[in-house]
């Protein structure tokens, strides 16, 4: 007990007994004691504290895992340091309930004084982490996954950088490549949450711009098992292609009903990267060939960082990481050169210095907005072709838009 | 529209005849056994696992549709004669907390081994593409699944109504005491029984298993619409069972047609509705007694 803990017993308490069972249980004993020791010792003034506020339990538990992945992935890269400072990590499960948002990000901010908060996978918990981030003005914040626009365009938190992506990345952009080489009318397909809804908004307003016409919008219940009474809707729209926003099982239920159907052979699919990911891929097998999305970053994209980020991935994890475990990567390497350009920690100097930086990343170089502070970014137009295995299928990238920039969400004051 | 209500209908009988599987099961172990048993639907989800994986195996969905219900079955017994056979006379509440128990148990373990990302039975080319079914194409693999659905329920009723086992079984529910005491090991009816309840919820899991993605949180999903069944149906109800699933089948089916994000809401008003006016269910007074 010295250095920077001096005064504050209260933390070494509550640090211990905030470490609930499950944390333990999800993230093993192991981090829980480094855990509880980095709160007995108020973390040296020498170390880093990256605290992780991702739902490691529940149905985004893997996407959790796989941003922490990448993360540490960056770091062991680094010999587990920045600027020559050691790297602890602390993890609170955030259960993706946007109750624990507060709660989780004021542990991380008040206990574990971390330095850098990562997370969450969830926007309406990134909605409820803002204020105590903002009030306590102790940390930055890398957001690697929520995309819902509105985190940024409520009130343009300051120490918040979307080292992930936006609703309208990887929706409106994909407006022009549908209208020039697809079809110009639609059908819109979408999960009825709030991030569908936004997704399938932001398209037909650039799909609309752009000349083509919305015939239909069919919008099926988040959690939807049977899409059959949702295909008869697109398919009588008669439109000759369809857009899409589903993600998760409802994205394997959706497109494979939708080729079980045949509906693949009347109309052209195309949709958010997230409808034909990683995760989605292997269940959706044969019946996703031929169908486009949109995305920032591609497993199997050829290019030569990407295949060293895969490889050592491989190497580390023995598995192939996901466009999570890319978002978790960069907000590592944006946290470290943060930390190495202002050699400090302090959030308001990190801040600034984010935005002179630009990054090299597995999914292309990427900068950070200065004034909306999201990513400026590659974003990949992708076909699901068969791997050259011949019995998987796998995305390949048919067309590149570079640096896309989006709307300023009223930032541009700042 | 007319195609529409035609997909619907086929669907919601689909839906329907695959759900009385499931509740089939939870029903029938319900009136031999007094149980609730809240890991019915982790044995539904065990059985599109043990699919994926046999068909992923040995490249033969066939073999994962006679093999994998079998398995879950094995799995319906170690439950039943490990831990339930010892708080047969307890509280009913004992029961609930040790089936949810291992429901949780079943889910954990899917996720260690298997991860949590989504899979898919992949199915028979003789099953794949459209058939023409009046005015709609509808694929080969759901009619498929309806009419395996449908044979096998008409089957279970037969065995319960006809057979010499069935009214054992009846017997068993109804008076456990006067059967032991005519020389019937009683215990190895309820056995029986519990495990071919999981045969069945097995089954269920291989035929849905081609058609939905099959993932660690889809045991907790549908257990909430087999238990609505049962209420609806009468608990320990079979006859009610059927009934009741093939109504929440077409009500789902047509509800996602009229009103998608209300369909769910319907289901627990329906079950109000029958709880309040009738509270042993539409089936329920005339067999659970």
């Amino acid at each position: 007990m010295s250095g920077k803990d001096v005064g504050s017993p209260h933390s070494h308490t509550t640090s211990r007994s905030s470490i609930s069972r499950r944390t333990l249980l999800a993230s093993g004993a192991a981090v829980g004691a480094t855990t509880a020791l980095g709160g007995c010792l108020g973390s040296e003034d020498n170390r880093l504290t990256v605290g992780f506020a991702l739902p490691f339990t529940g149905t985004y538990a893997l996407l959790g895992e796989s941003i922490v992945a990448g993360f540490e992935l960056f770091i062991e890269q680094q010999g587990g340091e920045i600027n020559g400072r050691e790297v602890e990590f602390v993890r609170r499960d955030t259960e993706a309930e946007t109750s624990r948002g507060v709660d989780v990000t004021r542990e991380l901010l008040l206990e574990a004084r971390a330095d850098a908060i990562v997370g969450p996978v969830s926007s309406a918990v990134a909605m409820a982490m803002i204020q105590p981030i903002q009030t306590e003005s102790s940390a930055i914040w890398f957001n690697a996954n929520a995309g819902d626009y509105r985190v940024t365009a409520e009130g343009c938190p300051e120490y918040h950088f979307r080292t992930s992506f936006n609703d309208w990345q990887t929706s409106a952009p994909l407006a022009e490549f549908v209208y020039e080489e697809v079809a110009d009318n639609v059908c819109l397909a979408y999960a009825d949450y709030a991030f569908g809804q936004n997704s399938k908004e932001f398209f037909k307003e650039a799909f609309e711009d752009l000349g083509g016409e919305v015939v239909e919008e069919v919008g099926a219940p988040l959690g939807t098992d049977d899409f059959s009474p949702y295909l008869g809707d697109i398919q009588g729209s008669g439109a000759d292609a369809v857009y899409s926003f589903f993600a998760g099982d409802d994205a394997v239920n959706y497109v494979n009903a939708f080729s079980d159907f045949g509906l693949n052979e009347e109309m052209v699919q195309t949709g958010s990267g997230f409808m034909l990911a990683n995760d989605t891929l292997p269940a959706q097998g044969e019946s996703a060939l031929g169908m486009y999305s949109l995305l920032h970053y591609t497993t199997t994209h050829d290019t030569e960082r990407n295949r060293e980020f895969v490889e050592n991935y491989v190497e580390m994890y023995d598995e192939t990481p996901n466009v999570y475990a890319c978002q978790g990567y960069d907000s590592a390497q944006a946290f470290a050169g943060a930390v190495e350009e202002t050699g400090g920690t302090d959030p308001d100097e990190m801040a600034e210095s984010l935005v002179e930086m630009e990054f090299d990343s597995p999914r292309g170089e990427f900068e950070f907005d200065p004034e909306t502070h999201e990513a400026i970014q590659n974003l990949y137009v992708r076909e699901v072709v068969e791997a050259d295995d011949g019995e998987s299928v796998e995305n390949e990238v048919v067309e590149t838009l570079e640096d896309v920039e989006g709307p300023d969400w009223g930032c541009s004051h700042r | 529209m007319v195609e529409s209500v035609l997909r619907a209908t086929l669907l919601g009988l689909q839906l329907g005849m695959t759900l009385a599987l499931i509740a089939a099961g939870l029903t029938l172990i319900f009136g031999m056994l007094d149980v609730i048993n809240f890991a019915h639907g982790a044995l539904y989800m065990l059985g599109a696992y043990f699919g994926t994986v046999i068909a992923g195996q040995f490249g033969s969905f066939w073999l994962a549709l006679l093999l994998a219900p079998l398995m879950v079955g094995l799995v319906g017994a170690a439950i039943e004669i490990l831990s339930l056979r010892p708080l047969y006379d307890r509280n009913p509440l004992y029961h609930i907390l040790l089936t949810f128990g291992i429901a949780i148990m079943i889910q954990g373990a899917i996720i260690q081994i298997w991860g949590a990302q989504s899979r898919q039975i992949p199915i028979p080319d003789l099953l794949s593409g459209t058939v023409a079914v009046g005015p709609v194409n509808y694929p080969v693999y759901w009619l498929f699944v309806l009419g395996v659905s449908t044979v096998l329920i008409g089957i279970v009723w037969l065995a319960i109504e006809r057979s010499d086992l069935g009214i054992l079984m009846q017997a068993s529910a109804h008076d456990t005491e006067m059967v032991s005491a005519l020389g019937i090991d009683v215990s190895k009816v309820f056995t029986g029984v519990f495990v071919f309840g999981a045969i069945l919820a097995g089954i269920a899991g291989v035929l849905l298993g081609g058609s939905r993605s099959v993932h660690p949180g889809m045991g907790f999903g549908i257990i909430i619409e087999a238990f609505i069944i049962v209420v609806i149906g009468g608990l320990g109800s079979f006859r009610g069972a059927v009934y009741a699933a093939l109504l929440i089948g077409l009500v789902t089916a047509y509800g996602a047609l009229i009103a998608p994000t209300l369909t769910e809401l319907f289901l627990f008003i329906m079950m109000a509705i029958v709880l309040m006016a009738k509270p042993s269910g539409l089936f329920g007074a005339t067999e659970a007694a």
